[in-house]
């Protein structure tokens, strides 16, 4: 397919895959504790009803750095489907989270400072597992291209099996849920009044969610990625892998911030490094 | 409107008694009533929120609470109160140190009777309540239509939250030119209002119920002093501050001069003044950030040729 072509498919459409798998998690998280759960179009209806709200602010800037986080994840994602380089991707994507935190700073609150903190202690806790995902996937495939690592024969996962698993730790984190959800809760109330979020209402709160759809689609889109010889195994395995990280948010209590720093780093240097230099031994 | 009815998100405050509603209020959200099927959300935020329900009656220390958390609420809003302490103040309502029910402190949309109110109720209150909401938000988008329909008269006693809450809003640019949130204007309390309101003219500007830019001055000899011209940052630059300053001049028929005072980093307001008339005639430091520029009008000669007894 054309790269400008999945450009557009992924503008186009990760807000309304990115949504519906948020309402499936809310249907699914409810069955998980015996309630019925909202309707699967449920964040849509949220979205739409922020985007009427009145919009208060604390600075009217802050807002600003929100339109950015949003420009930038959708950025990172159109970089990754449209087949660049994954190390770009990796940095563009680093600068969206940044752009968030710097938005929460600006709202000078002491519960929007608490997230945006914490926010950048996850930010150090998944960079390290990250970088070492592309740096294995560039052994194996001898390329960081997105679209030369998605051409490879074999199943990437084969050859990286410590990084595959250290990644899905990594998207925990990623997906904003327990154990990890230090900056912001997915779930209602269980925050410091509400993170790195406190601060935003009506479109930037809109906005903030919609980007937060783009990213899932494109962190499933890097799922499968480790699967894309077998295209049919790789949209299987994302999916489940999106169904196992709603599980473990269900099944597990927030961890402390240092605790979640140095799990992931050490899962990043045992499972990623370990993975890294046995590959580098093998050839 | 799609998406406001199915999408009620909620903050949920106990202003006092039993707490036997508040327990019911988190009963609902339990797998037996599950009220996230209806779309609801228990937010712990005031500013995520659609629906402020509050139980219980209010006495002194919830007062300010329920208004703080009241003008935090993004409209549309929609207040229930949940129970008989909260509709009346229930069987608390003689104490000496409850006010009533929660509309003694803030307009309530819907009642929800019992004691404790029934999860059922508190459902049914909800539902009720979103049709409310959808007729704010109606509302809301004709005050938007309609800002050349504001009104302009005194302010009374009973505004001085409001004012204090849009006064705290307005000057969040000031103190974001300044890098300072020591400015006097962000400092007041709810008391120091009120006071202002005991001793000072407020003129305000109003649109379908709602404060949206006020002006404040009093007088000494000859000379009206003109403070804080605050205008809620949504509804800048279509001449309310303007409209404001020329109420209050009127208000005071009888000076002859009017000074006002503002940062001498704020270009806006300088270069608002100046348009009225208004010309520097002194500079005062304040703190290290901020210096105060004062700037005086004479009343024009117009009006000085009406009264023109008072110039031997």
């Amino acid at each position: 397919m054309n790269p400008w072509l999945r450009v557009i498919l992924y503008v186009m459409a990760a807000p309304i895959v990115g949504g519906l798998l948020a309402g499936w998690d809310r249907r699914i998280s409810a069955r998980m504790q015996a309630r019925q759960g909202p309707p699967i179009p449920q964040p849509f209806y949220d979205v739409l009803k922020l985007w009427q709200k009145e919009n208060i602010v604390v600075r009217r800037s802050q807002n600003f750095y929100i339109l950015f986080f949003l420009l930038l994840v959708v950025f990172t994602g159109a970089l990754f489907f449209g087949g660049s380089d994954l190390l770009l991707v990796i940095f563009a994507l680093t600068l969206a989270a940044i752009f968030f935190v710097l938005g929460a700073y600006k709202a000078s609150s002491p519960y929007s400072f608490v997230g945006a903190e914490r926010k950048l202690l996850q930010m150090m806790a998944y960079e390290p597992m990250i970088l070492i995902t592309a740096i294995g996937m560039y052994m194996v495939t001898k390329s960081f291209q997105v679209h030369q690592i998605a051409g490879h024969p074999t199943l990437l996962v084969l050859a990286l099996p410590g990084v595959f698993l250290g990644f899905l730790y990594t998207l925990e984190i990623k997906f904003r849920k327990s154990p990890f959800d230090l900056s912001c809760s997915h779930h209602a109330h269980q925050e410091l009044v509400r993170g790195i979020t406190t601060e935003f209402s009506g479109r930037a709160l809109a906005m903030i969610e919609i980007a937060h759809w783009y990213e899932n689609v494109f962190l499933l889109g890097w799922v499968y990625l480790f699967f894309a010889s077998s295209p049919v195994l790789g949209v299987a395995v994302s999916l489940l892998v999106f169904g196992f990280v709603i599980l473990v948010d269900n099944v597990f209590a927030r961890l402390k911030c240092q605790t979640a720093l140095k799990s992931a780093w050490v899962v990043a240097a045992v499972l990623g490094f370990g993975n890294i230099l046995v590959l580098s031994f093998l050839r | 409107m799609l998406g406001l009815k199915e999408s009620p998100w909620i903050i949920h405050y106990d202003a006092s008694s039993c707490n036997g509603c508040d327990i019911e209020v988190l009963a609902c959200l339990t797998p037996l009533y599950d009220v996230e099927r209806l779309g609801v959300i228990n937010t712990g935020n005031p500013k995520h929120a659609d629906i402020f329900l509050v139980t219980g009656a209010v006495n002194e220390q919830s007062r300010d609470v329920i208004r703080n958390i009241y003008h935090q609420l993004p409209e549309p809003k929609v207040v229930v109160a949940v129970g008989c302490c909260a509709s009346s103040g229930g069987i608390f309502r003689e104490c000496y140190n409850i006010s009533g029910g929660v509309d003694s402190v803030i307009p309530v949309d819907v009642y929800v009777p019992g004691c404790a109110a029934r999860p059922e109720a508190i459902i049914d209150g909800v539902v009720r309540a979103l049709a409310v909401l959808e007729e704010k938000h109606r509302d809301m988008a004709a005050i938007a239509h309609s800002i050349d329909k504001t009104l302009y008269m005194r302010a009374e006693a009973s505004d001085a939250a409001e004012l204090l809450a849009l006064q705290k809003i307005a000057y969040q640019s000031e103190a974001e030119i300044y890098g300072d949130d020591s400015l006097p204007a962000l400092q007041q309390t709810l008391d120091d209002v009120q006071n202002d309101l005991a001793c000072m003219v407020f003129i305000k500007a109003v649109v379908n119920g709602k404060i949206i830019g006020a002006v404040r001055g009093y007088v000494e000899g000859q000379t009206a002093y003109l403070r804080r011209v605050v205008v809620h940052p949504y509804f800048r630059q279509r001449g309310i501050g303007r409209r404001l300053l020329d109420e209050i001049e009127q208000a005071f028929p009888d000076v002859t001069r009017f000074e006002a005072k503002t940062g001498h980093q704020s270009k806006r307001n300088l270069y608002q003044l100046a348009q009225r008339g208004y010309k520097e005639f002194k500079t005062e430091p304040f703190t290290p950030a901020i210096t105060w520029v004062c700037l005086q009008k004479e009343r024009t000669p117009a009006i000085q040729a009406e009264t023109p007894a008072l110039t031997p």
